[in-house]
């Protein structure tokens, strides 16, 4: 097998991962699905591209504004619109779904076509093996999501904020009691997942072109990811971004290219079967 | 009451007075296919506003009924209902082949007449036909042209296919292999990817591996320049070629170096006559501001297609049976295409010849082989 | 009085309206089956699929194919495709029906998916990309039901049947028992509910709703292709569902008339209309989020 597809299977795996982790801590902390995730991610690319074009920013700035922007849009998106929806799962599901509808399509009016995203990370290619290409973009997707992941596990175990989150996502209503801010604590879990995700938009952004249809699919994807891997579970995500990322490709190369996503939801339906709580899930008793 | 809220509905437009002659103009100004939508939109918008500077329809006002399909079969069916039930003269545009094989079904029960611009399966114009009329070059023209250029005029040997799933990709995939037969080759390699796919890498690494001098490409933005740039990423340096998917200015704004030398069929090319550059010029300048940047590749059907229905609207008036045998009978010139007689063959598809373009720099150039 | 809304507008409608129109309400009144069936599972088993369009899909490609390629009489293609949609949505749906919500919404995506793979790219079959042209109009005893008046009839008759029939069955024992099982499972057990079973049969009764729906999209549109039957279409069917409230059939049909006819009165929003949709679903569920039914209800009390 070309170790290209290995590659290629494993950037995109990785952001599956990343807008997934955006599922995985929303869930974790009210227990439900963000089903506009992929449009957030989406909106994340579209302000990366904006802020390049407009303030000329490269790689690195990029990858602090855009996160801290998308935390702000984040967590006050939960105070004016995600917290009246936590009335009941079907509320939430229409609600989120009717915002990602907004997002997507009022993005589209303004931006209709495709658009190209400058090549942030440079053009060039490693050659760690003889014969292998290995684009600087993708080593920056594997690098950063490392080292986000890293970054979460510092914040969730050894920050006050992060115990506050873990307290909330394992019971809200005790956690309430031993005085943690419960409100706090989501409008902080909402930002995050913004923020995430929107690193995942500007990574992705000079792989591919910038259009408002990209969430869509992507969203699937990483929703996908999150519950192979267990949508309880930080690292579970990853690692089910990544299988996903590499089962797409190996199964696109080996078995065929129209197949290939019914042997990913083949996969994803077996594995439900045989072992619900995903991967690296704990098996908790939940209702969506 | 009902009957004042219903009727308001309907009322939405553009004031029509009864005198007016209605255009109607059908595309997905949303959904997936918009940006195409708005280039229609563009080039309609302008043609009437033409026509209504210089006189109107002998002296009566050309007005536009716009129906949005939100590029969905099933809401392309209702938007052609509702431009029936307006009572327009004539219908304009339809972009997608799933979209245009649905709603024309609604113009023939109808009996109204639609001059198609945006849609090239073949399956849209048979003998069935008899409202329905498509003034671009179908599918096997561009691929059989294709077939021709590459073997007899590039003299490829080795050549790959890789194609866009749908109905477009498969529909011109099957003939350029056709007609590579008929020519005594045979692909080396066929690939397929879906519209929604982003990453090419598997397909690609099967041609590359199959070591083509030529690839024909078959599909629309965004996958086409995608492919471009990932092709060239691994190395592949095999010259590209395609049918009018690849006609398109934002595949050179998307792919600018990848996409050096691809050569595509189209329907415009605005160096072939003066009358084509001075169009084009002047369609950029009153759309250089528009949300959608002016492309005169993709507009231009749309506007040969108002100036076609006004030509018979003028001739014989607004009744329906009277402008299809008028359409049926046009004899005409575009611009921007090779000079040729144009009319309609029994299945009421237009004779029409392509122009074949080569990217140079940032923009298409006509196509000059190699002496 | 508002739960009578919908079939006051039905059986109104084709006094003020024209053909058009007449379309749109075929067309809402095609969708209110399949999101009544999809109330099976939303509002009484408490499952949220996404794979409704997909069954919807198989009954209206089973129509389809036997009156084009079989030349099957189109009464006869009804059971066939019920009967299609019930198959494929059970086999492959129930093994994830014990999982917990949101792992059966995700084994519901993949069935969606899958079936929408497979319309596509199996083309010996389902003609692929090409679609299916050419189906005759809808008759009944060799009378062709064409003109879109007669065929709205059709409709307006299908989906109040289906409502009807779908009141039965939850005012029955078996509804008593979905509601348990929703409710709480445990509890529902040990009272004696036979949980999968119940569940199980919900499922097949929501896809032979879809199938029933599929079957007149066929003959509505005359016209079948791959991409009408999109993840998205089950995404509008669920918000169709979950819209109107829960556990309301009632919600439902409102639901559906109120969000199926949006594209038409949102015209005048121009390319703006789906972020005005998109909206409409927002404020709703954030201003009412016990479902639009009760807020209209308590809008008269309080007037």
């Amino acid at each position: 097998m070309p170790p290209q597809i290995l590659i290629g299977g494993l950037g995109t795996g990785c952001i599956y991962a990343l807008v997934g982790l955006g599922f995985t801590l929303v869930y974790r902390g009210i227990r439900m699905v963000n089903f506009a995730q992929g449009q957030v991610f989406m909106a994340g690319t579209f302000l990366g591209l904006f802020l390049v074009q407009t303030l000329g920013l490269s790689a690195i700035p990029l990858l602090i504004a855009v996160p801290v922007i998308s935390f702000a849009a984040g967590w006050l998106l939960e105070r004016i619109v995600f917290r009246r929806l936590f009335h009941s799962h079907e509320v939430f599901v229409v609600g989120a779904i009717g915002l990602g509808v907004m997002i997507e399509n009022g993005i589209r009016a303004a931006f209709p076509e495709p658009l190209p995203f400058p090549k942030i990370f440079g053009t060039g290619v490693y050659r760690f093996i003889p014969g292998v290409l290995f684009q600087k973009t993708y080593l920056w997707i594997v690098v950063i999501t490392i080292l986000l992941v890293i970054l979460l596990h510092v914040l969730f175990t050894h920050t006050r904020r992060g115990r506050a989150l873990r307290a909330v996502a394992s019971d809200a209503e005790i956690a309430g009691t031993m005085g943690v801010s419960v409100s706090g604590a989501i409008g902080f879990t909402f930002g995050l997942s913004f923020a995430v995700a929107a690193i995942a938009g500007i990574l992705i952004g000079p792989l591919y072109f910038v259009s408002p249809d990209m969430g869509e699919m992507v969203g699937l994807k990483a929703f996908s990811a999150a519950v192979l891997g267990g949508i309880n579970s930080v690292v579970g995500t990853i690692l089910g971004g990544v299988l996903l990322g590499l089962v797409e490709a190996i199964a696109a190369f080996y078995l065929s290219t129209d197949y290939k996503d019914l042997f990913a939801f083949a996969i994803l339906m077996l594995m439900l079967v045989v072992r619900p709580q995903g991967l690296l899930g704990r098996v908790v008793p939940v209702k969506v | 009451m009902a009957m004042a809220v219903v009727t308001g509905l309907l009322g939405w437009g553009q004031g029509a007075l009864a005198q007016d002659i209605k255009l109607g103009m059908i595309a997905g100004l949303s959904g997936f296919g918009a940006s195409y939508g708005a280039s229609m939109q563009q080039g309609v918008e302008m043609a009437i506003k033409e026509i209504n500077d210089a006189g109107g329809i002998n002296g009566r006002k050309l007005v536009e009924d716009v129906a949005d399909d939100a590029s969905d079969p099933a809401q392309s069916v209702l938007a052609m209902q509702r431009l029936v039930n307006d009572h327009v003269d004539i219908v304009v545009g339809g972009w997608g082949s799933s979209m245009v094989l649905a709603n024309m079904e609604v113009a023939e029960r109808a009996g109204m007449p639609y001059i198609v611009v945006g849609a090239s399966n073949p399956r849209i114009t048979t003998k069935r036909n008899k409202w329905t009329f498509r003034i671009l070059t179908n599918d096997n023209g561009h691929a059989v042209q294709l077939a021709d250029l590459a073997v007899q005029t590039l003299h490829m040997k080795r050549i790959a296919v890789i194609n866009d799933s749908n109905d477009y990709g498969v529909g011109a995939r099957d003939i350029f292999i056709a007609r590579l037969k008929e020519l005594d080759e045979s692909p080396v390699d066929v690939e397929s990817y879906g519209s929604n796919d982003k990453d090419f890498t598997a397909q690609l690494s099967h041609i590359a591996a199959a070591n083509p001098d030529g690839i024909a490409l078959m599909g629309t933005l965004p996958a086409v320049p995608a492919i471009l740039n990932q092709a060239r990423d691994q190395g592949i340096d095999a010259r590209f070629f395609g049918p009018a998917g690849l006609s398109n200015e934002a595949m050179i704004t998307l792919a600018p170096e990848a996409s050096q030398h691809t050569i595509a069929t189209a329907y415009f090319h605005e160096d072939l006559d003066p009358q084509a550059k001075a169009w084009a010029d002047k369609y950029t300048a009153m759309f250089k501001n528009a949300a959608q940047a002016p492309r005169p590749s993709q507009a231009v059907s749309a506007y040969r297609g108002v100036y076609m229905a006004a030509d018979c609207l003028k001739k014989v008036g607004t009744d329906k049976d009277k402008v299809r045998l008028c359409l049926k009978d046009w004899h005409g010139h575009f611009f921007g295409l090779p000079p040729a007689d144009l009319h309609f063959d029994d299945t009421n598809q237009l004779v029409v010849p392509v122009v074949i373009e080569e990217v140079q720099g940032k923009g298409f150039a006509v196509f000059k082989p190699a002496h | 009085m508002i739960r009578l809304l919908p079939f006051v507008v039905a059986a109104l409608l084709p006094l003020v309206a024209n053909d058009y129109l007449l379309e749109i309400g075929s067309f809402v009144a095609i969708q209110s089956i399949s999101v009544i069936g999809l109330g099976y599972l939303t509002g009484f088993a408490g499952r949220i699929s996404l794979a409704q369009g997909g069954l919807y899909g198989i009954g209206a490609y089973t129509a389809a194919l036997l009156v084009t390629g079989a030349h099957c009489p189109p009464l006869l293609a009804l059971p066939a495709a019920i009967l299609a949609a019930v198959l494929v949505g059970t086999l492959l749906g129930s093994p994830a029906i014990r999982l917990s919500g949101l792992y059966f919404v995700m084994s519901t995506i993949g069935l969606q998916q899958i079936i929408w793979i497979v319309l596509m790219h199996w083309s010996s079959l389902t003609n692929g990309p090409m679609g299916v042209r050419e189906i005759p109009p809808l008759s009944v005893a060799g009378f062709a039901l064409a003109s879109p008046e007669r065929f709205y009839w059709a409709c307006v008759v299908f989906a109040a049947g289906s409502f009807f029939l779908a009141r039965r069955v939850v005012a029955s024992r078996f509804g008593l028992f979905l509601r348990a099982v929703s409710d709480d499972e445990l509890s529902a057990a040990t009272s004696g509910v036979r949980v999968v079973r119940t569940k199980v049969l919900a499922l097949a009764l929501s896809s032979a709703w879809a199938g029933a729906a599929g079957f007149l999209h066929a003959f509505f549109l005359r016209f079948v292709h791959p991409d009408m039957f999109t993840l998205d279409l089950s995404v509008v069917q669920l918000t169709m569902a979950m819209f109107g409230g829960y556990r309301s059939l009632d919600g439902m049909m409102i639901a559906t008339l109120i969000l199926g006819s949006a594209s038409e009165y949102l015209r005048p929003f121009g390319q703006f209309r789906l972020v005005v949709y998109g909206g409409i679903l927002l404020l709703t569920m954030m201003l009412a989020p016990r479902g639009i039914l009760p807020a209209l209800a308590g809008l008269r009390r309080r007037r």
